[in-house]
């Protein structure tokens, strides 16, 4: 294992390549399947294995803007990045993200900050993620009803399409989602989550793919692809933010990298073999296991905490990449197959 | 002249004792402000180093030297690096994929 030591001279310790992969691997996968840049593992993982936060910090939004890249070019040929929708999400997320700022110094002056914001992370966490999981199961019960009684799924009006409902011009309609709605509506979402991520300190993927679902109308793919891009962007601005402060050490991200853009492609491609909701159901485990360690990092078990996320995030790729193995096998045999049967026909 | 200087040193055991507090206070209030302006201004940033003294010549000291150099300089090496790494690495994976005979055209949504 001597081999695999480097030494991280702007982080200034001596670090495995082997675990920098393996992260970085992690998050990949767990970000091109959930479209989320995967602060939450990262950051606590590097953390436990020795790096100063603020360098974890920098360091992972550093390789997050290269993975995001990686995972967007994958999306954008599947037809899941809807670019209109996120430029529109952008204008209101920088805004959101400048006043959640301004409101967390407002709760530092207090000396507010650190109790309120990790009790309101682990509400929203919690909320976000009973919702996902309410949403599954009544899906599975509506489908389980439509199958006895013979009919089609009835869904009924979604709060998505009530608001796309309310016409305040400009509208706009945005081809991959498939959606039309008013300009504001994205950019409102936008500056929302914007808030909302800015005041937790987090690069906020979790909170902008539920609400592109949830509260624009999204297919769950696009959701997924179109906050990719939107990571990307946020993802450049840490690493030049981070890097001009001296936060970031570019050859710990740069292996997590090499490890990531192979994860981020397995993930990606392993969309093609779920169904929407089977990404939602994950999700929602994923957003628990978080709400989980936050919850334990706030009751003072903060190795605990680190190891429960690091490990969760190997168990979750596993599942993935099960998923992956199962779809390609899958795919396989039935072109096998249709060519068997061309090839009687022809016979 | 001589007188004087009898005088004084037959009353030095009474006006030393008086003039020790004052004596002592005067001598901090020197030392402290020698102190302070040895010191200068309250440090307000840390400085950013690395360590390239053990280091051999190769990438990561190039880095460590940059990141020395200049900040600004070092922040655009940051974001160029993660870009082009995730474009290059990006599309090499997206070839390696299709090799592996994936159908990688558009998907349908289901959810």
């Amino acid at each position: 294992m001597e081999w695999f030591q480097v030494y991280l001279p702007i982080a200034g310790i001596q670090f495995n390549i082997l675990l920098l992969l393996l992260i970085g691997f992690t998050v990949g996968v767990c970000g091109g399947f959930f479209g989320i840049g995967g602060a939450w593992i990262v950051t606590p993982a590097l953390n436990i294995f020795g790096f100063p936060m603020p360098y974890a910090i920098g360091t992972d939004l550093a390789h997050m803007g290269g993975k995001s890249i990686v995972s967007t070019i994958r999306h954008g040929k599947f037809g899941n990045v809807d670019v209109r929708l996120a430029v529109a999400m952008i204008i209101g997320t920088t805004t959101g993200m400048e006043l959640g700022a301004r409101l967390v110094m407002h709760l530092e002056r207090l000396g507010l900050a650190e109790s309120v914001i990790r009790k309101i992370y682990i509400i929203f966490l919690f909320l976000i993620g009973s919702y996902v999981l309410y949403d599954y199961l009544s899906h599975i019960l509506r489908q389980r009803k439509a199958a006895e009684s013979g009919t089609a799924v009835s869904t009924g009006e979604t709060f998505a399409q009530k608001l796309q409902r309310v016409r305040i011009p400009p509208m706009i309609h945005f081809k991959a989602s498939k959606i039309t709605c008013s300009l504001w509506l994205p950019v409102g979402v936008g500056f929302v989550t914007g808030v909302v991520a800015s005041v937790l300190g987090v690069g906020g993927g979790f909170i902008r793919m539920p609400a592109l679902i949830y509260l624009i109308g999204c297919p769950t793919l696009v959701a997924v692809g179109t906050d990719l891009f939107e990571v990307m962007i946020t993802g450049a601005y840490g690493a030049l933010t981070y890097g001009v402060k001296g936060r970031v050490d570019l050859l710990a991200a740069m292996w997590m990298l090499v490890g990531a853009a192979v994860g981020a492609q397995m993930g990606t491609v392993a969309v093609k073999y779920v169904r929407g909701y089977s990404i939602r159901l994950l999700f929602a485990v994923t957003i628990f296991i978080a709400c989980s360690s936050v919850l334990m990092k706030q009751l003072e078990f903060q190795t605990a905490s680190s190891v429960l996320i690091l490990s969760a995030g190997i168990v979750i790729s596993g599942v993935i990449i099960g998923w992956l193995i199962q779809g390609v096998l899958k795919e396989r045999a039935s072109r096998q197959a249709r060519s068997w049967a061309a090839f009687k026909k022809e016979d | 002249m001589k007188q004087r200087l009898q005088w004084l040193l037959r009353k030095s055991p009474l006006i030393w004792p008086k003039l020790r507090v004052p004596g002592w206070a005067a001598a901090l209030v020197l030392i402290a402000g020698q102190a302070l302006a040895a010191g200068g201004k309250p440090a307000t940033k840390l400085v950013n180093v690395a360590d390239i003294r053990t280091m051999g010549p190769g990438l990561s000291r190039w880095i460590a030297e940059v990141y020395n150099d200049n900040l600004w300089l070092y922040g655009a090496l940051v974001v160029v690096t993660m870009a082009l790494m995730g474009l290059i690495l990006g599309t090499v994976f997206d070839r390696l994929v299709g090799m592996l005979g994936i159908d990688l055209g558009k998907i349908e949504h289901h959810e």
